[in-house]
């Protein structure tokens, strides 16, 4: 366990990386939008406006999850870490982030109900879809897509380390059958409409609970794969 | 401290596709001593060593460092440090953040012997490790390496870039360092002579097998070079096993693997003939390494000179 701290500690030796790039990601987004809610505004637009840059930190992790590992991994290796340090300190430390960012953005989503949309009727943190539920599906919501994003990257990261380019390959041509194969299985069925209807029933808490299954499943994977892993 | 062999190697092999890496390597290594691992390019020193340390693993056979397999073992990984030749650090890092995480890893890290060699290797800390030159890249993993007084420690060809002069600072302090805190340090370096002062123990490794596994001192003077007229000096080394020829016109030079008592030595220099030891790069070149390559060759080039004769 104390090395898995350590490991958390060496991450943050460049704070950049965890809390000062996903931090700055977001002031932009959001001073951006804000900027343009108001250009807007002050031009006659009416009604409620809404603005999606509150995803903009999550791409981030995806790029985050492919860095920690490619970049770190062969570091944390020389420093002796066994692999599964090294997986439990660097997944347990963006779960923190994530974390804080989650409550951050609940927080500012509270922020922005009680200023009445940032004095414009403006929405960025808190979307209904997703604000007008209770604190816990909320922050759960946000945490949830964090962190699919970030074992997205981690994974493919992880099947790069373990079988490089082969194993990409191998995953993504596979992958992309998958989704042929779904998408003829519709279409052949005719199934378009009843998927649409599906997919639009779908809530910020179903979403957050089976978001929450892949992450799980995800995570499994990527330490397996990882545990044989290989630097050179 | 545990009463363990440091390193136990049995039976180990390892495949890279149709590569036979490494072939029923059985090694085993104490403490307290200064060990070189020998060996061409692709012979084997570096798949060796990262198997040592968890960070490969073998197709077969088994390693126990301390009593215990290292891979995946973090309380043995802790005693170990082995910097790669290339190693690779995080994007972005500064000289400084490396020597911080190895600080942090690292039980026995002595950070003012750290900041002593980076003054000695003029490190640029603040510097992007990306922005470094070879010299300087090598430095840093110099200076973790014998900060870390991890109980073994690997040096892979750790010299690449470095000038003569932070060489020479590797060893002074490699040397005093091992005097103060002894332990079990493996070196592999391919500039054999100039490290063949500090090694105890020298271990040569050729296409995956190990060739020569002995202690420095049974090397030291194993060989000796006899040089004069060419009869002369063939019918003295007659009984002894030959290792090299040299000729030009009526001289030859004849490197044989024998010790010369002072009786001989003394009848070599009553014939007219010269004595000189060889080298222990020269002796590790001419026989377990490079024996079957550069014999070829000097066959070779006898035939060439017998057409045009």
């Amino acid at each position: 366990m104390e090395r898995v701290i350590k490991v958390a500690r060496m991450q943050l030796i460049n704070k950049w990386v965890f809390i000062g790039l996903p931090l700055l990601i977001l002031g932009c987004a959001f001073i951006f939008s804000l900027v343009i809610f108001w250009i807007v505004r002050e031009n006659g637009g009416e009604g409620t406006m809404y603005g999606g840059g509150a995803q903009a930190p999550m791409w981030y992790f995806l790029a985050l999850g492919i860095q920690a590992l490619t970049l770190t991994f062969p570091f944390s290796q020389a420093m002796s870490v066994s692999r599964r340090s090294f997986y439990l300190g660097t997944v347990l430390l963006f779960g923190v982030c994530a974390l804080a960012l989650s409550v951050f953005y609940y927080l500012m989503g509270l922020l922005e109900k009680a200023t009445g949309g940032w004095w414009m009727d403006a929405r960025f943190f808190a979307l209904e879809w997703v604000a007008d539920n209770n604190v816990a599906v909320q922050i759960g919501f946000y945490f949830v897509l964090m962190v699919l994003l970030f074992m997205v990257g981690f994974l493919i990261a992880t099947i790069y380390m373990r079988w490089r380019t082969t194993g990409l390959l191998v995953f993504f041509i596979a992958l992309g059958v998958l989704l042929l194969g779904v998408i003829a299985l519709l279409t052949f069925n005719q199934l378009w409409a009843n998927f649409w209807t599906w997919a639009l029933t779908w809530t910020a808490a179903g979403v957050t609970l089976w978001g929450g299954v892949v992450a799980v499943v995800m995570a499994g994977g990527s330490y397996l794969t990882l545990r044989k892993a290989t630097v050179a | 401290m545990s009463e363990q062999t440091p390193v136990e190697v049995r039976n180990v092999s390892k495949t890279f596709k149709d590569v036979k890496a490494l072939d029923d390597v059985n090694l085993q290594l104490d403490s307290h001593k200064i060990y070189g691992l020998l060996g061409r390019n692709g012979a084997g020193k570096t798949t060796l060593m990262s198997i040592l340390t968890g960070q490969g693993f073998p197709d077969a056979g088994e390693v126990k460092v301390f009593g215990h397999t290292p891979f995946e073992h973090d309380a043995t990984l802790s005693r170990i440090c082995f910097i790669r030749e290339s190693q690779k650090y995080p994007d972005e890092y500064k000289a400084f953040q490396a020597f911080k995480a190895a600080a942090l890893f690292f039980e026995n890290w002595d950070e003012q012997l750290a900041q002593e060699l980076i003054a000695d290797f003029n490190l640029p800390l603040k510097r992007k490790i990306k922005k470094l030159s070879r010299g300087q890249l090598s430095a840093v993993g110099v200076v973790i390496g014998l900060a870390s007084r991890a109980e073994v420690t690997f040096f892979d060809e750790p010299y690449l870039g470095l000038d003569a002069v932070a060489r020479q600072i590797f060893y002074d302090r490699l040397v005093e360092d091992f005097a103060e805190y002894p332990r079990t340090i493996v070196l592999s370096s391919h500039l054999i002579d100039e490290v063949a002062n500090l090694l105890e123990h020298v271990i040569i490794i050729d296409s995956g097998r190990i060739v020569m596994d002995e202690d420095a001192e049974s090397l030291q003077g194993a060989a000796v070079t006899i040089s004069g007229k060419a009869d002369v000096v063939e019918e003295f080394v007659a009984d002894y096993p030959v290792i090299h020829r040299d000729s030009l016109g009526a001289l030859a030079s004849v490197s044989i693997q024998q010790r010369l008592t002072p009786a001989q030595q003394a009848e070599a220099r009553e014939l007219g003939l010269e004595l000189s030891p060889m080298s222990l790069q020269q002796l590790v070149v001419r026989t377990a390494m490079g024996r079957n390559v550069l014999a070829a060759h000097q066959d070779q080039a006898k035939e060439r000179a017998s057409w045009n004769a």
